[in-house]
């Protein structure tokens, strides 16, 4: 795309992460390529269970050890570690300091029983060689970066104390206190109403620019990812569908499913008075009975033969220089009429 | 905090005067007079009003219980026990409080430490040989009567032990802390009974902690700290310990009476003359106040505990503590 | 209801783990057993009585050669008695020798009485041989000690024992005495007929784990136990999971003033000492009409495990109350008791089998204590009276009862727990495995 973008600080190659169940090992996710260039607000994309929790556990090797399985080929290529297949102590040097995450509950992802500061000051404890008072500074400083209101007394609250959205602070500032390369932001503000959604979006845009932090964003809600998303990343049933920057995405889909979430977004005005709200008929396949073509076609309206029989890859099309999994992606420009006035 | 403790100290209290209440009317009600069952069919009718008389049966049910409400809560027992003519119920309880406290308190404390210990390997090893095996053995060791750790137990435990040994470590019943001072004579005689109470009580609570640590173990917390880059073992002894313990805490208390329980049969069958001899040794000779007594006594530990378990819980939980 | 239940995802699971399918067989095994003594009477309460041998039990010290000869002193001072009784009442004796199966030989009663003779002179000349070689070695080394100038008291005899000891055990393994005794023993057993098929089985079968003191059977009297113990379990634990459940569910689901009220109810029943109240109880009952029955045992049981299924089911019930698919039928229009009978419990179905199974176990260890101490089963045996009975047998070093009881009890019970492991796993999403 653009030639000035720098090179990708993180590198995920053909990811693919099983699981042990009662029911057999079932594959998660299959053959997921991302980058992430730093600086850059990456959303990840598709509704839930298509997988994208999953690849930013796999990331960050969260995931219950007994029961997962990330693939030999899998590579997770970050300052010459492949995360995939790395240390346990290689990982723990890694997580929190230069990878970090937030989860979707802050009161849950919150530990109950100790105050925020004893868990900034743990984040910072193994990461910075900081003296306790200059982890207390530190604590204090973040806070006041997330915008929290009286940090010092915060800092000797518990977290049923705070607000939702407050919390949700507190789980940014101990990711952000050591200064990570990279933030996952697993569905941050999925648990928050609205109003304070917007708040926290604005609050990760905000310290993105400051401290150079690219941030992977999961989301299934589309007006996120267009508010704060450069480039965009489509999941569906496990596998990457599409891939472009975020106007890209937004105003010429090339993949079915794509277009189809776009159109389903309910749309006011009066031109809208009285039409059914636009759905995508069927359900997601189950990971123990996935087709043998593409994954999508039985929902898809222009499903073809060959959709049916063979899974699509991931690559460019002729018409236009971004990967898409589809035989027969949407030409946007031989169909600009339609296209005009949506997203 | 204070107000959930007011608010639970107020709960018991009529929790309390329900088990009087109960334990009164069952011990009157019913089946055959107390008195009655006492001195037997052929009794003498004088003899069986007098006695009546004596313990109050012969008045309303309601001043009865006041009675002895007040009784209980002064601790002050004065009617004589029939079973021993001369020994005031009083003056029974406080010599036989002592023994049944030196044997429960002790297996509390032991249980608790090792089954939590043995908990948490389970927990940390989860899946993995030793923490199947630890549940194996602790299905095992549930499913044999408390009765058979006991015959056994003091079988090899004294009776061969000396046999081996040549001299006596664990007495085989009895029950005396002058002779040899307080230490030798606890070893003696009460550490085979809390051995055996150990060892029965392991089964249980070592599946409920490991229960409780695994259940923590899933909480999205974990995931967070493991993010933050905490290794294993911090994860688990101190981000999941913690939260644990409130539970934890809670069930160990309520252990408590469970022990006392315990305490009767190997009182009973060591012959040590604590509070549970006591009482089944009153069932057998059918000496009603002895009974009644004892069993509210019991009843008013099992509160106190239930109050110190929630007062427990108010301290460690920081949710409930800062309200 | 049933085949869907069996058809439920959780059904499938608990089947595939093949312990918790081997754990229902194994109960299954102890049902028909328990089904054949209750109704069938494959085993009665008499056979359970019955003298099936001399008892298996040694004295204190007594040595085997000492039990071999009393064994046989047992058979032949019987047989004894019996012939030398008045001629009308001989018949009878001997018919009432009969030791199950094992009825005394057909033999005329003269030649019986000349083997019985025979016997006897066997076992005397035996018994004298034993006991000389032991005074002997005895008092001989004693002897010697004291020429050696040892004077402890304690180590005399000691040592004067193990003189005695081996001397003794010299004399057994003696092929002389050896084959003396053989022809002792020989003699007693063919004092009764020879069994076959049928009967040699059954009779070996009551003889397999040995007798008590009274030579009763072990294995008959632990099999009918399980009859006892399956009777007190079902029953106890059934109206408790009933009853409580549905109690603890209709407080939850009605709320107000039944919630309080049942809630004071099971904290107040619980807050006695679980033994002590069963102990009252028991004791409230001695001196009645139902003394001797089981049950005393029964309300004992039921009035203290009611409370377990009343909380459990109580707080699932909480929280299905809150549950959309509750509203939704309130919603509806259905009547609240309908939706508790159709709709909520239900739902609380897997935790009464659940509590089911675990009060099942915790009424078979009840029933032992209780009849340790003399307050549960009366008039028949049980786990309980065999772990009892065993006690002064286990001072003497003998076993066998002991272990019988308890092996059985340990696998039913054991099976239980299992059980109920499985169920949890399958059943309760909470559960943790």
């Amino acid at each position: 795309m653009s030639a000035e973008r720098p090179a990708p600080i993180l590198q995920v190659q053909n990811l693919t992460t099983s699981f042990r169940t009662d029911d057999g090992i079932l594959t998660a996710i299959e053959d997921v390529s991302i980058d992430v260039h730093p600086g850059e607000t990456l959303g990840i994309v598709g509704e839930s269970g298509c997988g994208k929790s999953v690849t930013s556990k796999s990331v960050m090797r969260l995931l219950p050890p007994a029961t997962s399985i990330l693939s030999p080929e899998s590579k997770i290529m970050f300052d010459g570690l492949n995360l995939a297949h790395c240390s346990e102590k290689d990982m723990r040097s890694v997580r929190g300091a230069r990878i970090a995450m937030i989860f979707q509950e802050p009161m849950t992802s919150l530990n109950p029983v100790f105050t925020v500061g004893w868990q900034l000051n743990e984040a910072l404890s193994y990461h910075t060689d900081l003296s306790k008072s200059g982890r207390r500074k530190r604590s204090i400083e973040m806070l006041r970066l997330v915008e929290m209101p009286n940090p010092e007394e915060r800092l000797d609250e518990y977290p049923h104390q705070l607000s939702g959205g407050m919390r949700q602070r507190v789980m940014i500032a101990m990711a952000l206190c050591c200064e990570p390369e990279i933030l996952i932001a697993d569905e941050p503000t999925t648990a928050l109403d609205v109003t304070i959604q917007a708040q926290i979006l604005k609050l990760m845009e905000d310290l993105k620019n400051k401290l150079n932090t690219a941030i992977i964003l999961i989301t299934h809600d589309l007006g996120v990812v267009a508010q704060v998303a450069d480039h965009v990343c489509v999941m569906y049933a496990g596998r990457v569908i599409e891939k472009g920057t975020v106007r890209e995405i937004f105003h010429t889909p090339q993949h079915p499913y794509t277009r189809a979430l776009l159109e389903s977004i309910p749309k006011s005005g009066r031109r809208e008075h009285g039409k059914r709200l636009p759905t995508i008929e069927g359900v997601v396949p189950a990971l123990n009975d996935l087709p043998p073509g593409c994954r999508f076609a039985a929902r898809c309206s222009i499903a073809e033969e060959q959709c049916i029989h063979t899974e699509p890859d991931l690559k460019d099309h002729a018409f236009s220089d971004r990967p898409v999994r589809c035989h027969i992606p949407i030409n946007q420009t031989a169909e600009v009429a339609g296209s005009k006035g949506q997203a | 905090m204070w107000n959930y403790i007011v608010r639970r100290l107020l709960y018991n209290i009529p929790v309390y005067l329900g088990i009087i209440l109960i334990l009164m009317a069952l011990l009157r009600f019913g089946a055959a007079d107390p008195a009655y069952t006492f001195l037997g069919k052929n009794a003498d009718p004088g003899d069986l009003e007098k006695i009546r008389h004596q313990l109050g049966l012969d008045k309303p049910f309601f001043v009865q219980y006041v009675q002895f409400l007040w009784e209980v809560l002064t601790l002050n027992f004065e009617q004589e026990s029939w079973g021993r003519p001369g020994r005031t119920v009083g003056e029974m309880l406080s010599t036989a409080y002592i023994p049944t406290l030196l044997i429960t308190v002790p297996g509390l404390m032991i249980t608790a430490t090792i089954s939590i210990c043995v908990g948490l390997i389970s927990a940390f090893n989860r899946g993995r040989l030793a923490d199947r095996t630890l549940m194996v053995l602790a299905v095992v060791g549930m499913s044999v009567s408390f009765l058979v750790y006991i015959i056994v137990g003091q079988y090899y435990g004294a009776f061969q032990l000396k046999e081996w040994v040549g001299t006596e470590i664990f007495a085989i019943e009895g029950f005396d802390l002058e002779e040899n001072g307080f230490i030798a004579g606890w070893l003696t005689y009460c550490a085979l009974p809390v051995i055996i109470s150990v060892i029965v009580a392991m089964g249980y609570d070592t599946r409920f902690y490991r229960a409780v640590m695994v259940e923590e173990s899933s909480k999205d917390y974990m995931v967070t700290a493991k993010a933050k880059g905490a290794g294993r073992r911090k994860v688990m002894f101190v981000h999941m310990l913690k939260n644990a313990m409130i539970p934890i805490i809670t069930r160990v208390m309520t252990t408590l009476p469970f022990l006392i329980v315990g305490s009767v049969l190997l009182e009973y069958y060591f012959n040590i003359p604590g509070m549970g001899n006591r009482l089944l040794g009153a069932i057998f000779d059918k000496d009603f106040p002895v009974i009644q007594a004892f069993t509210a006594i019991f009843a008013v530990v099992f509160i106190l505990s239930n109050i110190l378990t929630d007062v427990l819980y108010a301290l460690v939980d920081p949710r409930v503590r800062l309200q | 209801m049933t085949p869907k239940f069996l058809r439920s995802r959780g059904a499938k699971k608990f089947f595939k783990s093949r312990l918790a399918t081997f754990s229902l067989f194994v109960i299954g095994i102890y049902t028909a057993i328990g089904i054949a003594v209750l109704f069938f009477d494959a085993i009665t309460v008499d056979d359970t009585l019955q003298r099936v041998g001399p008892d298996s039990t040694p004295m204190i010290g007594e040595q085997k050669i000492e039990k071999r000869l009393r064994d046989a002193d047992f058979h032949l001072a019987r047989l004894e008695s019996a012939l030398n009784k008045k001629e009308e009442d001989v018949e009878n004796a001997i018919a009432n020798l009969a030791l199950a199966e094992r009825g005394i030989s057909d033999k005329p009663r003269e030649e019986l009485k000349s083997e019985v003779a025979r016997g006897w002179e066997l076992y005397d000349e035996l018994a004298t041989q034993k006991d000389d070689a032991e005074f002997d070695a005895f008092d001989g080394k004693k002897k010697e000690l004291k020429e050696q100038g040892i004077d402890d008291n304690e180590q005399v005899q000691k040592l004067a024992g193990n003189a005695a000891d081996e001397a003794v055990e010299a004399l057994v393994t003696s092929e002389d005495f050896v084959g003396s005794l053989e022809e002792l023993e020989g003699i007693v057993a063919a004092l009764y007929r020879p069994l076959t098929g049928w009967d040699a089985t059954m009779y070996n079968l009551r003889r397999s784990i040995g007798t008590d003191r009274q030579g009763r059977s072990i294995s008959i009297r632990a099999l009918f136990s399980i009859k006892i113990a399956l009777q007190i379990g079902v029953v106890s634990a059934l109206i408790s999971v009933i009853f409580g459940s549905l109690l603890g569910a209709a407080a939850a689901f009605y709320g107000g003033l039944i919630d309080h009220l049942v809630v004071w109810l099971y904290s107040t029943f619980s807050s006695i000492p679980s033994l002590i109240f069963l102990i009252v109880i028991s004791y409230r009952f001695t001196g009645t009409q139902w003394e001797s029955s089981l049950l005393p045992v029964y309300v004992a049981f039921c009035l203290t495990f009611w409370i377990g299924p009343c909380r459990i089911v109580r707080g699932e019930v909480l929280k299905i109350k809150e549950l959309e698919y509750v509203q939704a039928a309130t919603a509806v229009g259905f009547g609240k008791f309908y939706i508790l009978l159709k709709h909520v419990v239900p739902n609380t179905m897997h935790l009464m089998f659940i509590n089911f199974s675990l009060l099942f176990i915790g009424a078979i260890k009840s029933e032992v204590i209780l009849s340790f101490l003399g307050l549960g089963v009366k008039n028949q045996p049980s786990w309980g009276i065999m772990i009892r009975d065993s006690g002064p047998e286990v001072v003497n070093g003998f076993f066998p009862q002991l272990g019988a009881a308890t092996v059985f009890m340990f696998i039913l019970v054991i099976s239980f727990n299992v059980l109920s492991d499985a169920l949890q796993d399958a059943f309760d999403p909470k559960h943790v495995s």
